[in-house]
Parts: C-alpha cells; sequence; structure tokens
C-alpha cells in the first residue's frame, strides 16, 4: 500500500471507529467530559477562585491524558473480546495506520469536551490566539504521547479483567495525582521537581504557561523552571512512548 | 509455487498451570489456489496453526512459508496477501454490514467505488442485503459472524484463512456461506478452511487435513479418506444396543445418540429388524467423512478435550 493509501486508511479508520461511534453513542463522550467537569465543579465550590483557571486548564489536560486510557481500554477489547484487531492487522494496513487511526478515533470523542473546556477558559481568562495555538499544541502532544502509551500497555493484556485496574492506576497517576488541576505551587517548593516524574506534568505546566498562568520555581537549577525544559520534555517522552508503541507492541503473540 | 508450506511447525504454550503443546512438528502443503479444509477437535490445534500462518503468533520451532515468503520474517509482505476470519470473532457493534465490509476495503486500499461494487456483490451473494443498514448490535450471532466473513471474502485476498466461518449459522446461510467461500477460491484465492463440520469439509475442500493433539494425522482427498474405513454401511442406534452386542457385526464408537456401528451390507436387515422389535430409532447410510474422522481418530469430532489448547 502507498502513503496515501495508508493515509486514507488512517482516516477511515477514525471515520467509522470515532465520527461513527461518537453519533451512535453520543453518551461515550459525555461520560469522558464529565470527570473533568466534576473537578472543575468541586474547585469552583471548596476552592478560592483564583484557583479556577488551573482547574479549566486542567480539564483541557485531563481530556487529553484520558484519551490514553479510552484508547487502552478500546484497543484491548478490540483485540481480547471482539478479536476484530486481528482482521485489520492481517492486513496491508501498517501497525503504525492503525495505532494512529484508532488515536485519531479517540481524539473524536474528546473534542467536544475540549470545545466546552476551551469556552469555559475563555470565561475565566484573557485569551487570545496565540494562546489558543500553543494550547492546541499541547493537546494534541498529550494525545499522542497518552495514546501510544495506551495502545503498548493494551498488548500487553491477556484479558479483560486486567485493564479496568491498571487503567485506573496508570491514568489516575497520571492525571489526578500530578498538578494538573492545581497549580504546582501547592507542593512546597523542595518537592517540586518530583512532579515531573509524571510524564503528564511537562505538558500541564506548558499549558498553564500557554494560557498566561503563573508557573512559580521549581528548584534550585534554573533550567528545571524554564519552558524550554518542559517543552524538551514533553517532546522527548511524547517521542519515546510513539516508539515503544511501535516497536514493543505486540503484533504477534509469543 | 505452493501456496503454504510448514515444516516442523511446533508450539508450546507455557502457563501458571503448566506446559500444553498445541502443535507438535506439523508438516502440510498447500498447493496454491487450492480449497484446503483443515479438520480437528476443539483443541486439536487448528485455530493455533492458522494464528502462526497468518503471522498473529510466534511458532516455538519449525518454519512456514506463505508464496515462498516466510511468515516470521516477512510478516510485512505476508500481510498484503493475506485475509483472516479468526475463530469466535465478532464485529463493531455500531458499524453495518455494508459499513463493515466498505470501510474495510477502504482501509485495505480499495478504491471507493470498487469498494461499493464488491460490498454490493458480497452482500447480496451472502444474503445480508436487507440487513446491510442495521447496526450489527441489533443483528443475531450468525448475522454477526456472516458479516465477518463478508468483510474477508470481499477482500480476494490471494490468501484467505477462514477459521470456523460457519460457526452459529443456519443451514441456510451456511450454504450461501459456501458458495461464496467457492467463488473466492474460483477466482484464484488459496483458501485454508477450519471447520469441525464434516459435511462442511466434504462440500468445499479439494483437499484436507486431519490434527489431533497437535499431530497431522491424514492429508489427502476426503474420498482417500473415507476410502480408509473398511466398512460401507454406518448404522446409528439411539440406545437399546450394548457395544459388546454390536461388537461382533464391526467397529462401534460411541456417539451423542448412543452407539454407532460402521459394519458391511449383508447385516443391515437383521440389525434393522432386531431394532424396531426393540422399538429402537436407527438412522442408517453410507459411510461420511465423520465415520473416516472417527475411524482415523478414534473419537467423534464433536467430543471436547477439556485439557487442550486451541
Amino acid at each position: 500500500m502507498t502513503w496515501k493509501s495508508q493515509a486514507v486508511a488512517i482516516f477511515r479508520i477514525c471515520y467509522f471507529n470515532g465520527w461513527l461511534g461518537l453519533r451512535r453513542s453520543p453518551i461515550a463522550f459525555i461520560a469522558l467530559f464529565l470527570t473533568p467537569l466534576s473537578f472543575l465543579f468541586f474547585l469552583y465550590v471548596i476552592a478560592p477562585h483564583s484557583v479556577l483557571p488551573f482547574g479549566v486548564v486542567g480539564g483541557i489536560m485531563f481530556s487529553a491524558l484520558f484519551t490514553g486510557n479510552a484508547m487502552m481500554n478500546d484497543c484491548a477489547y478490540l483485540r481480547l473480546e471482539r478479536q476484530i484487531q486481528q482482521i485489520f492487522i492481517t492486513s496491508p494496513l501498517r501497525p503504525m495506520s492503525w495505532i494512529l487511526g484508532m488515536a485519531l478515533s479517540e481524539l473524536v470523542f474528546t473534542i467536544p469536551g475540549l470545545v466546552l473546556f476551551f469556552a469555559v477558559l475563555f470565561l475565566v481568562v484573557p485569551v487570545g490566539i496565540l494562546t489558543i495555538l500553543a494550547l492546541v499544541g499541547v493537546v494534541l502532544l498529550t494525545w499522542l504521547m497518552a495514546t501510544s502509551l495506551g495502545f503498548l500497555l493494551s498488548t500487553f493484556f491477556r484479558q479483560l479483567r486486567e485493564i479496568w485496574p491498571i487503567g485506573m492506576v496508570v491514568f489516575t497517576s497520571l492525571s489526578v495525582i500530578p498538578p494538573i488541576f492545581y497549580p504546582i505551587a501547592e507542593i512546597p517548593a523542595t518537592f517540586r521537581w518530583a512532579a515531573f516524574l509524571a510524564p503528564s506534568t511537562f505538558a500541564s505546566q506548558l499549558a498553564v504557561r500557554a494560557a498566561g498562568l503563573k508557573v512559580p520555581i521549581i528548584g534550585s537549577a534554573p533550567f528545571l523552571s524554564s519552558i524550554a525544559f518542559e517543552v524538551i520534555g514533553l517532546v522527548v517522552l511524547t517521542l519515546a512512548f510513539t516508539i515503544a508503541s511501535m516497536r514493543l507492541a505486540r503484533w504477534r503473540e509469543p | 509455487m505452493e501456496g503454504l508450506v510448514a515444516r516442523g511447525v511446533s508450539k508450546t504454550y507455557r502457563g501458571q498451570r503448566g506446559t500444553v503443546r498445541a502443535l507438535d512438528n506439523v508438516d502440510m502443503t498447500i498447493a496454491k489456489g487450492r480449497l484446503f479444509g483443515f479438520l480437528g477437535r476443539n483443541g486439536a490445534g487448528k485455530t493455533t496453526f492458522i494464528k502462526i500462518s497468518s503471522a498473529l503468533l510466534m511458532p516455538t520451532s519449525g518454519t512456514v512459508e506463505l508464496f515462498g515468503l516466510d511468515v516470521v520474517r516477512r510478516a510485512g509482505e505476508i500481510r498484503e496477501q493475506i485475509a483472516i476470519v479468526p475463530q469466535e470473532a465478532k464485529p463493531f457493534y455500531h458499524l453495518t454490514p455494508r459499513e463493515h465490509v466498505q470501510e474495510y476495503l477502504r482501509v485495505r486500499g480499495v478504491s471507493p467505488e470498487a469498494a461499493k461494487n464488491r460490498a454490493d456483490e458480497v452482500l447480496t451473494a451472502m444474503g445480508l442485503q436487507a440487513y446491510q443498514s442495521m447496526p450489527a448490535m441489533i443483528l443475531s450471532g450468525g448475522l454477526q459472524q456472516r458479516t465477518l466473513v463478508a468483510m474477508v471474502l470481499a477482500t480476494e485476498a490471494p490468501f484467505l484463512f477462514l477459521d470456523e466461518p460457519t460457526l452459529g449459522m443456519d443451514p441456510f446461510a451456511r450454504r450461501q456461506v459456501w458458495e461464496v467461500i467457492r467463488q473466492a477460491a474460483r477466482k484464484g484465492s488459496t483458501v485454508l478452511l477450519t471447520t469441525h463440520y464434516l459435511d462442511e469439509a466434504e462440500q468445499l475442500a479439494e483437499e484436507l487435513a486431519v490434527i489431533e493433539g497437535g499431530h497431522v494425522l491424514y492429508q489427502g482427498s476426503a474420498e482417500a479418506l473415507k476410502s480408509k474405513v473398511r466398512r460401507e454401511v454406518r448404522i446409528q442406534f439411539s440406545g437399546g444396543f450394548t457395544a459388546q452386542e454390536l461388537g461382533r457385526y464391526g467397529d462401534v464408537y460411541p456417539d451423542r445418540a448412543g452407539l454407532t456401528l460402521l459394519t458391511t451390507r449383508n447385516v443391515v436387515e437383521e440389525l434393522t429388524q432386531r431394532a424396531l422389535e426393540r422399538r429402537v430409532p436407527v438412522n442408517v447410510g453410507p459411510v461420511t467423512l465423520e465415520e473416516a474422522f472417527l475411524t482415523l481418530v478414534g473419537r467423534a469430532i464433536e467430543d471436547e478435550d477439556p485439557e487442550a489448547a486451541t
């Protein structure tokens, strides 16, 4: 198959798994943005209103990160329960095209929630076109990182019952515990560096900067507090997870 | 060039409860363009062989070549040539049969117009046109299975793997699917069909292999396999007789309904008369592939082996 055919295949997978899935089962996208919306609601009720913009940016990042959880669930379900992934991968379709098609289809489910959070962001902070472009860029890198990780994990499951607990542990660790919904300044200065042990922190801090919110000093080395550190971290991690998903993903059972 | 050549293929599954040898030194050759039947009981090793041959599973040892390409080392090129219906696969719940067929063809690089035409053709041939716009979630199990088979047969791939393609279908639907499989073979596809419906193998396969416990016990034509049975007549007794009593007339095997006796013509009248006296239903017919399988394997094809792998 030519590159053009592979590109068509990616968009067809996105169309039938994402767009048709969303149109025929809209409850799925409501379920996806309900969790970050609930967090935002709690912040609104219990936290000072100065924290609210962090919650909105957190909602955007949470939505992008949870595409990884959806990817892991979908791919494991299609491979183990429906076994239809086998029909697609025993074809001229390249493994990367299947991963990208599935990842794009997960993004389709997330777009309504992202639009909602971007609209709320307009209400709580002054947002210009550059802010939107920067945030979209961060969201896309985060989506690629999360879906690559989700796909990689999905290939290691042997039965469906393993998915739920592992998904909860991995994606809660990535999206709730690190400073996604709260300012990193809430972590004592001595331990702020530890937040970067979670790959999602690079993305969330970049998103916070893009939205024009304040990022405190992270550690004694000035580089740790720089935008370059966050950009390099996010790009390197995204590349690492993408390459790992291509190379380590098990297209053939051992 | 051969369609498939397997040499010394073995597969051992290692799990927490020990190891299971699913395939043991399997040699097999399938000529290009041949419609080949692979028979065996559940757990005999059919699916494992198909998974290895379609680059979905690594063999423990041995090699499989498809059209001269090694399935381990040249999986990418192999995938260009094949399509597979996995055993017990299910369609996307939200897509219709037409969307399944058309979208799968588009993903494989078929143009929109050709995909539409082929979908029209295969949906009609498989009796799915009345259901083509219904989401799979509201279709019966048999119609869902037909949808998957339609997806794969519409590809016209040079090598088609069909793992129990008619499982759960009614007899009429099975015949429709058989016709489409025959058409695929007529168009030049090599077809490897696993089944435990022996009538299906007899109707479709130009050549077949029988596998039991990971070993290939037979490869050849259905007729040659049947000729291995030295008896001409099969009488099935639904109770009323013991194996010992029937043993002096021929070979006796237990089956689901009671006992099957493979015997000669000259005792049919006597035995049916005795069955009538005992008011026992009997079924008399010529020896079929079922009896040939029973003779070769020593067990009926429906017998489950709970210890076996797939």
